[in-house]
């Protein structure tokens, strides 16, 4: 009854034959916006790189073939040049790399002569075991961070775990990874950093990455639980005779499950960008070492693509995320084009704020 | 007709010196630490007499003792006088990072949130897509451009982080623009650049700004992951990345990885910690 | 069947035989103390309750009255102590038990009806899931038995369609049908006692009546003893046999409702009389009758609308707020706009100070036509209307000084030099009953009452000739909220103002206005004179409003109970 309040609303609003789930017609044009938005994203993203990389750093691609060290035969230059279109004007070379990147084309290495497709295609499996694998361990931390800060009977623990995301956040992941490597590997001889392979110093370095990642993950699901904790349904069901445990798994787990999900759609970005570091560190094969070597040797269309195709990705697992939401929490509402991107206030999925952590009632 | 009467509130100053007085002690040492290493950034000759820069072979990897606290490296250089001299350059360019996050996200964010309609569409599919990019891959793609310097690898944490202060920003600048109070100053005649300025900027501005004390201790290990990877100034340059690097080769002298290591995480450490008692007094 | 189980719906005969031999103490408190920290909100408090009987327990906030009642459902948090005292229940001592002993009492024997329905339920699960939860407290055969039994409650609590509740979500149900599936609830397992907190406020009127007719009714046919907290001395009077008056966490008064009334022994409780309109209606009858004479000579309409229409499109509905509304407000009187959720009673007033465009008829305040103005004319025509709002702790910027606060609207409009405006503003502060020592203070540590007089003074400073009030009490405490009708009547007394009164509260509209409005679904119900509308109503809905006011003894002029009868 404020009186800012225009739509004051005592009548409830027409029944739906499925109880409250999202309803068929509007989620589907909820759907195809969110396509269309994702894909403009995608070659937003190639462009702004594009912009960053050949523009700012003033045509490296010539420059680069240009180079009389670089080892390159006139005739590979001359194909390389035409390839690139590097006489044209800045737009022309624009469409054709976006055109070819969105056919799967994604550039010749000035380095290896080889597609660029082909090197991170080899190079793929081994990041995704490490991100994979990253990914998990810190799930788990974060769930069993949150629920202990919760559940745990001795009060002084449960402040210690609290204050554990704190600490993640403090510590950078490659320092992580130099002192796993200076334990297990120098002072236990559990692995040899000659042979990164090996599955001891895989789980390390999935740690090394995971432990920056879980602490926000973790804050979001402790503050949930804070939160959701007060809330006037816990108290009731309490009075209803449930247990404790009971009310842990039914009452607050759910309500607290969507904006986790949201997160660990954030974190594949965090994650990306931390395997570039911690392959470096740990020697290992990946698409992360892929990109450092470019870095090196200024191979400009490696670059290029690898940075476009992990915004690529970030942006189809947001879009996942975003799909399964209205799923997750019946309050989601399902918002037309402003609240683009589907995405979250103040957790960070992105710009627009959409009410997927649900705490705008309904009615 | 009745006066309502209140009990005296003491001045600003007495309330401050209550701020200091109910201060956890860890808040105090992280405090402490701070200006410790705001120091070390200001004046590092004060604290050392060495030279971070002149070689002295015949000291070579001296682990740790009194006369060289943090041992010394594969040229002889006492470490504890190159972390000093490579906090300058560690810190102060966090400072320009998170300048940069703060001024550009801040003013997208504001104008996003205030303006609303396009202007909130278009700012909002810049941040989108500057968001999709993985924060570190754009930094390096950053660097590569501009050149290997720690200046630019703080430009480019800088960029990457205009998308979360210009997110925060807006979200808060929404919250406060559907306030009653500033409906009700549209009432009073006030105009909507003078609202925007005097009544939601000033109410939105503090969770920006205890985004920025966090967004500090991150730089800070952004730049130096950068700099690990040789992407911040060549050496001699000090900057505590570049320690790190230089000591991951030698495995019998772990003093030189961890040292410098201890460092990041103490000095963070204490940001992060300041910036969450911030949050849990205000 | 249940083991737990202790009582069946009873028949009459037993209610009366409270008062016979058998053991009839349900719950007895004696001498409880609780503190949160080192804050001390109860103190030695003191009460029973028998079987089939109500108790209401009435304070303001602050009075410790949620305490007392989460005390007695082990559900204070963590941070609550209890210093001292007892809570007996059944003649066991439940003070000090474990949870795990405790437990099995919860929902079996003591029920629970929370304050805001709308919060109560997970809002991720449906109604079916936790309804089965409760139903899973009597260790039924199975679902199909459970089911059966939610069905029947749910026709008990009066709602509708049950199997549509049965499947909905928490979010997909109005207010008054959320409250009657947690009553509902509460009631399945045949508890002894509920204790029901605040079980009606953000409720509308009618709805209120509904459910309190439904515990009522409750209690009559299963015997169920309630504990009902509220801050309403009226609707407690109405309803309960018993009353506690509480303040700061001590008993000011504690005495069956009928000898509570016609002889409060505590100074608190005759205030709290004389200041809850529903009992008090005659409390501004001289300065009615002063205006009633003074425009008798040529009334002119200081406010008036004409046929006005707005309809709201938004992505799935379109909604008619306000359809064909008119109404006229005479210069220095008071006009109450009357309604409940969804009557449009807000939109007109949006309407009336131009923050929405009207799609059809006229506002015209003061021989100017409004309803057609630019953005600029706007701000020149309210230098005359201005606005005080429901909420005093959202309507003034927490980080901007109280001078500044009530003095800008001089600086937008110019008015004067610096030195007159802050004269201004400092008259404008006295004339509320504020002190000058407030002026550099900001409104984060004020009250609700004194915040809603810095807002009337902010309202107020511009001289202004009409005064929109949108339930500018209904956020306060009965007293603070009788404090401040007394300084709008007596500003309005002194400055000739014009108020449009908008109110839920139709005891309130009864002692205050002169002529009333009475709106449904965006249209004019009836429309007159408030001693007309009061004595004989003409519209069933009008009719159904009155009688949602809880029919209690009143008070006469010399504030002494005039009659036992309702009203």
């Amino acid at each position: 009854m404020s009186s800012i309040a225009v739509l004051n609303n005592e009548p409830a609003p027409a029944p739906t034959a499925r109880g409250g789930r999202a309803k068929a017609w509007p989620y589907l044009a909820y759907a195809l916006r969110r396509l269309v938005q994702a894909v403009v994203v995608i070659v937003l993203a190639y462009i702004i790189t594009f912009l960053v990389l050949s523009v700012v750093g003033a045509n490296p691609i010539a420059s680069q073939l240009g180079n009389p060290q670089a080892g390159l035969s006139p005739s590979s230059v001359h194909k390389l040049e035409s390839y690139y279109g590097v006489n044209k004007p800045a737009i022309d070379q624009l469409w054709l790399g976006l055109s070819r990147f969105f056919r799967g084309q994604l550039g010749i290495s000035l380095e290896y002569h080889l597609p660029v497709a082909h090197l991170i295609e080899t190079a793929l499996p081994y990041t995704l075991k490490l991100a994979g694998m990253a990914l998990l361990i810190s799930l788990l931390f974060a769930a069993g961070i949150a629920y202990g800060s919760q559940r745990f009977p001795i009060k002084a623990v449960r402040g210690v775990l609290r204050s554990i995301p704190s600490l993640f956040l403090s510590v950078p992941n490659f320092v992580v990874g130099l002192i796993l490597i200076q334990i297990f590997s120098f002072r236990l001889h559990a692995f040899d950093v000659l042979n990164p392979n090996n599955l001891v110093a895989t789980i390390c370095a999935a740690v090394a990455l995971a432990i920056p990642i879980c602490a926000p993950l973790c804050e979001v699901l402790i503050a949930n639980l804070d939160n959701e904790t007060a809330q006037e349904y816990v108290l009731v069901a309490r009075s209803r005779g449930l247990s404790e445990r009971k009310i842990f798994f039914r009452h607050l787990v759910r309500p607290s499950s969507l904006p986790a999900v949201t997160m660990a759609a954030l974190i594949i970005g965090e994650l990306m960008g931390g395997a570039l570091i911690i392959e470096e560190v740990f020697g290992r094969t990946g698409v992360g070492t892929v990109m450092y070597q470019a870095v090196s040797s200024g191979d400009t269309p490696v670059l290029q693509a690898v940075v476009a195709l992990a915004a690529a990705v970030f942006v189809l697992v947001n879009l996942i995320a975003d799909l399964v939401a209205p799923l997750l929490d019946p309050r989601v509402e399902l918002i037309g084009p402003r609240s683009a991107g589907g995405l979250v206030r103040g957790l960070g999925r992105g710009f627009q704020a959409g009410n997927r952590l649900g705490t705008r009632p309904h009615r | 007709m009745s006066y309502i009467t209140l009990p005296e509130r003491s001045s600003v100053s007495s309330s401050t010196r209550k701020l200091f007085a109910g201060m956890p002690p860890t808040v105090f040492l992280a405090f402490l630490i701070i200006v410790i290493v705001a120091l070390w950034a200001i004046v590092p000759s004060l604290f050392t007499s060495h030279s971070p820069v002149t070689a002295v072979p015949l000291d070579r990897f001296e682990s740790p003792s009194a006369a060289h606290w943090f041992g010394t490296d594969y040229l002889g250089r006492d470490e504890f006088t190159r972390v000093v001299y490579g906090t300058r350059s560690s810190v102060l360019n966090a400072f320009v990072a998170v300048g940069i996050g703060l001024a550009v996200g801040g003013a997208l964010g504001l104008i996003a949130g205030f303006f609303g309609g396009l202007t909130d569409s278009v700012i909002g599919r810049g941040v989108d897509t500057m968001l999709a990019i993985p924060a570190f891959l754009l930094a390096v793609t950053i660097v590569v451009a501009l050149g290997f310097h720690t200046v630019n690898a703080a430009i480019a944490t800088g960029i990457t982080s205009i998308a979360i202060f210009a997110r925060i920003m807006r979200a808060e600048t929404l919250r406060v623009r559907q306030s009653v109070f500033v409906e009700s100053s549209y009432l009073q005649g006030g105009s909507r650049l003078f609202v925007l300025f005097r009544h939601v900027l000033p109410n939105a501005y503090r969770s920006v700004l205890a985004l920025s004390v966090l967004q500090l201790g991150y730089a800070i290990i952004v730049i130096a992951a950068l700099a690990f990877l040789g992407y911040g100034s060549p050496p001699p340059a000090a900057d505590w990345g570049l320690l790190i690097s230089d000591g991951q080769d030698y495995q019998f002298a772990p003093w030189l990885v961890y040292c410098p290591a201890a460092v990041v995480v103490i000095t963070v450490l204490s940001i992060n910690r300041i910036s969450r008692w911030l949050r849990n007094t205000n | 069947m249940a083991t737990q189980h202790e009582l069946t719906p009873a028949d009459p005969s037993e209610n009366s035989a409270a008062a016979g031999g058998r053991p009839s103490t349900l719950l007895s408190v004696n001498g409880l103390s609780v503190a949160y920290g080192d804050q001390q909100v109860v103190d030695d408090v003191s009460f029973s309750l028998g079987r089939s009987e109500s108790l209401a327990l009435i304070g303001e906030s602050g009075s410790g009255k949620t305490t007392i009642a989460r005390t007695v459902l082990r559900l204070l948090p963590n941070s609550a102590k209890i210093l001292g005292g007892t809570v007996t229940f059944n003649g066991r001592d439940v003070t000090n038990v474990s949870d795990r002993e405790f437990r099995p009492l919860r929902g079996t024997q003591l029920g629970f009806v929370p304050q805001d329905p709308g919060n109560a339920l997970n809002p991720v699960r449906s109604i079916r899931v936790q309804a089965h939860e409760t139903a899973a407290l009597l260790k039924l055969k199975d679902k199909a038995a459970e089911k059966q039994r939610i069905f029947e409650t749910f026709e008990q609590v009066g709602l509708p369609d049950p199997e549509r509740v049965y499947r909905s979500y928490p979010h997909e149900l109005s207010g008054g049908m959320l409250q009657r599936v947690l009553i509902g609830l509460a009631v399945l397992p045949r508890p002894p006692l509920i204790v029901a907190d605040e079980p009606t406020s953000g409720l509308d009127v009618t709805i209120q009546k509904v459910v309190l007719d439904l515990l009522s009714e409750l209690k009559a046919s299963l015997g169920i003893s309630l504990l009902f907290i509220t801050h309403d001395l009226a609707i407690a009077a109405e309803r309960a046999d018993t009353l506690v008056v509480l303040k700061d966490g001590v008993v000011q008064e504690h005495g069956t409702s009928a000898s509570v009334f016609a002889a409060p022994k505590s100074d608190y409780t005759r205030e709290l009389q004389a200041d809850v309109p529903a009992i008090n209606p005659d409390r501004y009858r001289a300065a009615r009758s002063v205006r009633a004479a003074a425009a008798g000579e040529q009334p002119t309409k200081q406010i008036e609308l004409r046929s006005v229409s707005k309809t709201f499109h938004t992505r799935d509905r379109v909604i008619t707020a306000v359809d064909d509304l008119s109404l006229s407000v005479q210069r220095g009187k008071t006009h109450a706009l009357v309604g409940e959720s969804g009557s449009g009673k807000t939109t007109a007033v949006r309407l009336l100070l131009g923050l929405e465009q009207l799609d059809a008829g006229e506002i015209v305040v003061a021989t100017e036509t409004v309803s057609g103005h630019s953005r600029s004319q706007w701000r020149s025509a309210r230098r005359h209307l201005q606005l005080v709002y429901q909420n005093p702790f959202t309507s003034l910027d927490p980080t901007w000084k109280l001078e500044r606060i009530v003095r800008e609207p001089l600086d937008r409009y110019n008015v004067g030099d610096k030195s007159e405006r802050h004269q201004r503003v400092v008259e404008a502060l006295h004339n509320v009953g504020l002190p000058d020592s407030l002026l550099c203070r900001r409104p984060t540590n004020l009250s609700g009452g004194q915040r809603q007089r810095v807002a009337i003074a902010r309202a107020l400073v511009m001289h202004p000739d009409v005064l929109v009030l949108d339930e500018p009490t209904s956020a306060l405490d009965v007293t603070v909220q009788a404090a401040i009708m007394d300084l709008l009547v007596r500003l309005q007394d002194e400055l000739g103002l014009t108020y449009l009164f908008v109110s839920h509260d139709l005891s309130l509209v009864r002692q205050i206005a002169d002529t009333v409005t009475v709106l449904q679904d965006g249209r004019v119900v009836e429309a007159g004179s408030v001693e007309q509308i009061f004595a004989s109503p003409e519209d069933p809905y009008t009719q159904a409003l009155l009688k949602a006011i809880p029919a209690v003894p009143r008070l006469g002029e010399d504030r002494r109970v005039l009659d036992h009868a309702a009203v």
